[in-house]
């Protein structure tokens, strides 16, 4: 693959699993789930 | 004895259900297309921001507004204002029409799954060449123009039959089996995007598809266009616009979480898209590789790729060709149940339910019955061009503008503010008074350039789709009696919900 290819895939999959890895790392900060 | 409105029975039921109805067709057939067509890599910025600063707000307001008037969206506006009920009447429209034709699409899935086993349309170079007319002619048996409707092709028919049968099923008992359900409408789909990403990447020329997908070219960025194209798709990805996630969000219990699930729903289905881009881009390089072609001559974006291209690569692979086609029309298949139960049950049903007080299985069984009905016009030989038509109508101008509306009334009139104090008091991740200025300003600017850029600027001049005119006017037509319903439905009174959906 060209360079900007993979710099492209790497970049992408670190912004993902970051922004994953923070939406689940904060789970059940909030309300509860039940009424 | 007090009315309760039906819920999620879990977080994860509810994430998987929100999940499965944004991630569909379109994350296979249309992201990666667009990210090659439109600077490779460099796509991958305005997505992103598009993201960030137009889905993801507008995806929290759909999830809270549901959540704080426990409504599905005529209920949410007419709270607002009775004078706003019918924006919410409006995409309940759309939603209908876009699961009549899109289990159509389904269909022609099922019927390929089945045609795959043995690689009907031939193996080889034979297959290659015959894949087109093979979609065109025996499948679909299409005629020659809109004007010519003919009869419904009976398999597509009576796949499309079974679709609804199944539908009905998951759909009659409410959000506490669709959650269910969509664990493995989810996870299924999944795992056949990562069998068919590894069959992809290991065949010769891969590489030269992913370098076509993802090498950038900076330069685009100063091209309108490319953040046209950006800002559509995120429009378009996440499955907003369609009346089902104000009804989703109002099946989540008053304490929950609203914005984490949405960073959550949103930053899943783009993951999503972008892995399918693997497994699509590397079998486009095999297929250049294969056919000595071009690849502006094989990459291509819709029923195209799925249909023919795919299918071209799976006559020229050198081993396991029906187990690949089977596993990739199956894959199909199920990234679309999900979202036309989201689109059947939020989007239409529920709403539904909540003016008319009907019983879930009434509702559920007048709804699949009537969509089942009006889908057969897509099955017809010349339901093609009508299925082309009615999505643009309301899968592009229905969606965009009745989005940009509800942003703008919800901001507004409503108040973003009181949005965002109402999400913050339960959510996860609070959100600050940017919040307010996106919902109110930037995410229907963004919806409005999409629609004035990408639609009436290129329709208004040349009737959509080189069609004939009088078949292209039909997109003004639907659009104008679906909002002329709309205020119909308003000015109508009912008794209201019945006990098992009201949340009073």
């Amino acid at each position: 693959m060209t360079t900007g290819a993979i710099v492209a895939t790497v970049v992408m999959w670190l912004v993902f699993i970051g922004a994953l890895w923070f939406s689940f790392s904060q789970m059940g900060k909030g309300g509860k789930w039940e009424d | 004895m007090a009315e309760v409105r039906e819920r999620w029975t879990s977080r994860y039921y509810f994430l998987f259900a929100a999940i499965g109805s944004a991630i569909g067709l379109g994350n296979v057939w249309r992201f990666p297309y667009l990210t090659y067509k439109y600077g490779g890599g460099a796509f991958l910025i305005p997505w992103i921001i598009g993201l960030i600063i137009m889905g993801i707000p507008w995806m929290m307001m759909e999830f809270g507004m549901g959540r704080y008037f426990q409504r599905s969206a005529p209920g949410i506006f007419e709270g607002i204002g009775k004078k706003w009920e019918w924006l919410g009447w409006w995409p309940v429209f759309a939603a209908f029409l876009i699961v009549a034709y899109y289990t159509v699409v389904m269909a022609w899935a099922l019927r390929y799954a089945v045609s795959a086993a043995s690689v009907a349309w031939g193996m080889g170079e034979a297959g290659a060449e015959g894949a087109g007319s093979y979609f065109f002619g025996t499948v679909l048996n299409l005629s020659s123009g809109p004007g010519v409707l003919g009869t419904p092709v009976l398999p597509i028919l009576g796949f499309l039959a079974l679709i609804w049968v199944a539908l009905f099923f998951i759909m009659y008992k409410g959000a506490g089996v669709i959650g269910k359900v969509a664990v493995w409408t989810v996870s299924i789909p999944w795992a056949l995007l990562v069998i068919l990403m590894i069959r992809g990447v290991t065949l010769p020329g891969a590489i030269d598809g992913l370098n076509y997908y993802l090498t950038p070219n900076l330069a685009a960025l100063a091209n309108p266009e490319v953040w046209f194209g950006a800002f559509s798709q995120i429009a378009f990805t996440l499955s907003l616009g369609m009346a089902g996630m104000f009804a989703y969000g109002s099946f989540i219990a008053k304490k929950a979480d609203v914005t984490n699930n949405a960073f959550i729903t949103s930053f899943s289905n783009c993951a999503t898209s972008f892995f399918a881009g693997f497994a699509v881009f590397s079998t486009v390089g095999f297929i250049m590789q294969s056919l000595s072609i071009p690849v502006g001559e094989v990459s291509g974006a819709g029923l195209g790729l799925a249909f023919v291209t795919y299918p071209v690569a799976i006559s020229m692979m050198p081993a396991a060709n029906a187990l690949i086609g089977v596993l990739f029309f199956l894959c199909l298949f199920f990234l679309g149940i999900d979202s036309a139960f989201f689109l059947a049950y939020g989007g239409v049903i529920s709403p539904v339910m909540d003016k008319f007080g009907l019983s879930r299985v009434k509702a559920t069984a007048i709804i699949c019955v009537i969509a089942f009905l009006i889908g057969i016009i897509f099955t017809t030989n010349g339901g093609l061009y009508w299925l082309d038509i009615v999505d643009r109508t309301v899968s592009f101008y229905a969606l965009l503008i009745t989005g940009a509306l509800a942003c703008i009334v919800v901001g507004w009139v409503f108040g973003a503010g009181k949005l965002r104090e109402h999400v913050n008091k339960t959510s996860d991740i609070k959100v600050g008074a940017w919040f307010d200025w996106l919902l109110k300003v930037v995410v229907p600017a963004g919806l409005l350039f999409v629609v004035i850029y990408g639609g009436f600027m290129t329709d208004i001049p040349a009737p959509y789709g080189g069609y004939p005119t009088w078949a292209a006017s039909m997109i003004w037509v639907i659009l104008a009696v679906t909002l002329g319903l709309s205020f119909w439905l308003q000015a109508v009174k009912t008794k209201g919900p019945p006990k098992e959906v009201s949340g009073k």
